[in-house]
């Protein structure tokens, strides 16, 4: 498909482009913001309460910090733009090189919840919300929500105490890299975030079915006696997914803030591990990096969501 | 009294709504009156770690033999206190401020703050949080300062989106022609219908608040140890969770029981509104 600036579709699609770039600059200033705003000086949490002036001045000058607050400002989104975050205070690596150490196990487990929610929650969410019987959706909605309220890291409590402890299915700690070997780490992690995926997803999924049932084309479709495959796909489904997309993408980032925990429960060395790590031991840059990283990330899944689901339906605002 | 009850159950959603108070009820006053009918003190070591539970300690001890039903009982303050603050605070000034971003007109000052709005919306919350510890420090009087700061953007974001609907509706256009001050239409027509609905995402949210708060402490970044908080018992209980699964399972089981009493009556509300 050719996109064109002057159409409408064009100047929509230009227009969100730019949002969500000027959406990650705030992101990059309230990163920076947040450290120098907040009271205590970084410089001497980092060496503890009895380091020396000059070992907390020089860590200051490391920091950039020994500058006027605008000069920081300047030097910091000069860096940010040369693909710079900074250097970790701890190991001496660069913030950049620790994310892209990092990242890839968080995204694998995530992109695995996500592709085995999206498979499960659609027949339970059209199969439902076609039948649209008041006892199931309504015993479905309320085993969703106590799924919800519970907390990520209760059923992971739970789940250790079934899988690891009074069976041997599942090893609590250690980790090993390599695609087969890494899924017997990674199975109990990516089944307890696809439970939880798939109460959300299915549930807006099965709020949107329900809606479409009503609708006049749907009607339509029984009356042509379309196949039946046909007319889940392009009646019922199809219409009903745009709420869902958009909604996985929001999801994406709760669920990369939901990765810390169970990342630190089940000792795997991803990002959201790193940052507890990082915080732990007040090593600013891998901090500020880390939350800059996911911020941005945040921004452009959204943005990709919406974009997604405009193309798919046109009735969405973009 | 009691008819009332069921007159009120028998409306759609209502049984859910009546379920759900008083599963939240029934937490918060046995929590908050815990010295009444618990002989334990909280950190008071009244048996040998690790014994299982039994008639005089229904809940167990904990690994250094504190009575666990008092010291689950004694994290209310702690858990839905702290939540309750760090849901009314930014609920107040995130209403407020959206409110009066729907009556600014200086197009420069509203793109700047809404800019900030959507940049803090950005991050996970849990994400922010954790990093807001590093500058801040732990504790659970800094997770309040950490949800003031971060959760009004999203209570902005509601009630200025509520707040310019309600701006074109008859009878504010009525209140200002009939001649009232701007103070006047602000806290007596627009407020009351801006604030049903940031009242309604603040008891949703009110179920996030609960996890961060559980789920900083568990990563040991929000209340400190001798505090019995439900997060950090669960995440003390982790290491002994084979041979007592009671220091990690009953905190829980009161966290699931306080989240899923405001879901109920989130649930049953959201059922009354669609049936009306």
């Amino acid at each position: 498909m050719k996109l064109k600036l002057n159409t409408p579709l064009g100047r929509k699609i230009f227009g969100r482009t730019i949002r969500a770039f000027s959406i990650s600059f705030w992101v990059m200033v309230i990163a920076f913001a947040l450290m120098r705003v907040t009271p205590g000086d970084p410089a001497s949490a980092r060496l503890g309460a009895g380091a020396e002036e000059e070992a907390i001045e020089a860590l200051r000058e490391q920091l950039g910090l020994n500058v006027n607050p605008f000069q920081q400002f300047i030097n910091y989104i000069r860096d940010l733009s040369q693909g710079d975050l900074g250097t970790s205070l701890v190991s001496g690596l660069p913030v950049g090189e620790i994310i892209s150490k990092t990242f890839p196990l968080t995204l694998t487990y995530i992109a695995f919840s996500f592709f085995f929610a999206f498979l499960i929650s659609i027949p339970i969410g059209v199969l439902i919300g076609w039948s649209n019987k008041a006892s199931w959706v309504y015993s479905f909605r309320t085993f969703t929500s106590v799924v919800i309220a519970t907390p990520n890291f209760f059923i992971a409590m739970v789940a250790i105490l079934f899988f690891s402890v009074q069976r041997d299915w599942a090893p609590v700690f250690g980790y090993e890299p390599g695609f087969p070997g890494n899924m017997k780490y990674l199975w109990l992690p990516i089944a307890i975030n696809t439970l939880i995926l798939v109460s959300i997803i299915s549930r807006v999924l099965l709020a949107s079915v329900i809606d479409t049932r009503s609708e006049e084309f749907v009607e339509t479709g029984i009356i042509r006696g379309v196949s039946r495959i046909r007319f889940f796909w392009f009646y019922i489904l199809k219409p009903s997914l745009a709420p869902t997309i958009v909604l996985m993408s929001y999801m994406a980032g709760t669920m990369l803030g939901a990765t810390v925990i169970l990342e630190t429960i089940f000792s795997l060395p991803g990002i959201g591990r790193e940052l507890v790590g990082a915080v732990l031991a007040s090593d600013y840059p891998v901090v500020q990096g880390i939350l800059i990283f996911f911020g941005v990330i945040t921004v452009f899944l959204s943005f990709f969501g919406d974009l997604f689901a405009y193309l798919l339906d046109r009735r969405v605002k973009l | 009294m009691i008819k009332r009850i069921r007159d009120y159950a028998a409306l759609p959603g209502g049984f859910g709504i009546i379920v759900g108070v008083s599963m939240f009820l029934s937490i918060t006053v046995i929590g908050f009156a815990r010295p009444i009918f618990i002989p334990y003190a909280p950190d008071e070591l009244v048996g040998d770690g690790l014994a299982a539970p039994s008639w005089q300690h229904p809940f167990g001890l904990d690994q250094l033999g504190r009575d666990m039903l008092s010291r689950v009982l004694a994290a209310v303050p702690a858990d839905i206190g702290v939540a309750f603050l760090g849901v009314s605070i930014p609920l107040f000034i995130g209403t407020l401020i959206g409110i009066l971003l729907a009556f600014a007109k200086n197009k420069v000052f509203l793109s700047l703050v809404g800019s900030i709005i959507d940049g803090i919306n950005a991050f996970p919350l849990l994400i922010i949080a954790i990093a807001m510890v590093t500058f801040l420090g732990p504790g659970l009087f800094n997770v309040v300062i950490i949800l003031a700061l971060m959760n009004w953007a999203r209570y902005a974001r509601i009630a200025r989106t509520r707040a310019q609907i309600v701006l074109r509706e008859n009878y504010v256009e009525a209140a200002r022609l009939m001649g009232y001050p701007r103070r006047k239409i602000i806290f007596k027509h627009v407020t009351p219908n801006v604030s049903s609905e940031t009242l309604a995402y603040a008891l949703s949210d009110f179920i996030l608040v609960i996890v961060i708060i559980s789920g900083l402490s568990f990563l040991g970044l929000g209340a400190r140890p001798p505090a019995a908080e439900w997060g950090s018992m669960i995440a003390d209980g982790r290491v002994f969770l084979g041979e007592a699964w009671w220091i990690t399972v009953f905190p829980g089981l009161a966290l699931c029981w306080s989240a899923i009493s405001i879901s109920l009556i989130v649930e049953g509300l959201s059922r009354r509104d669609r049936a009306s």
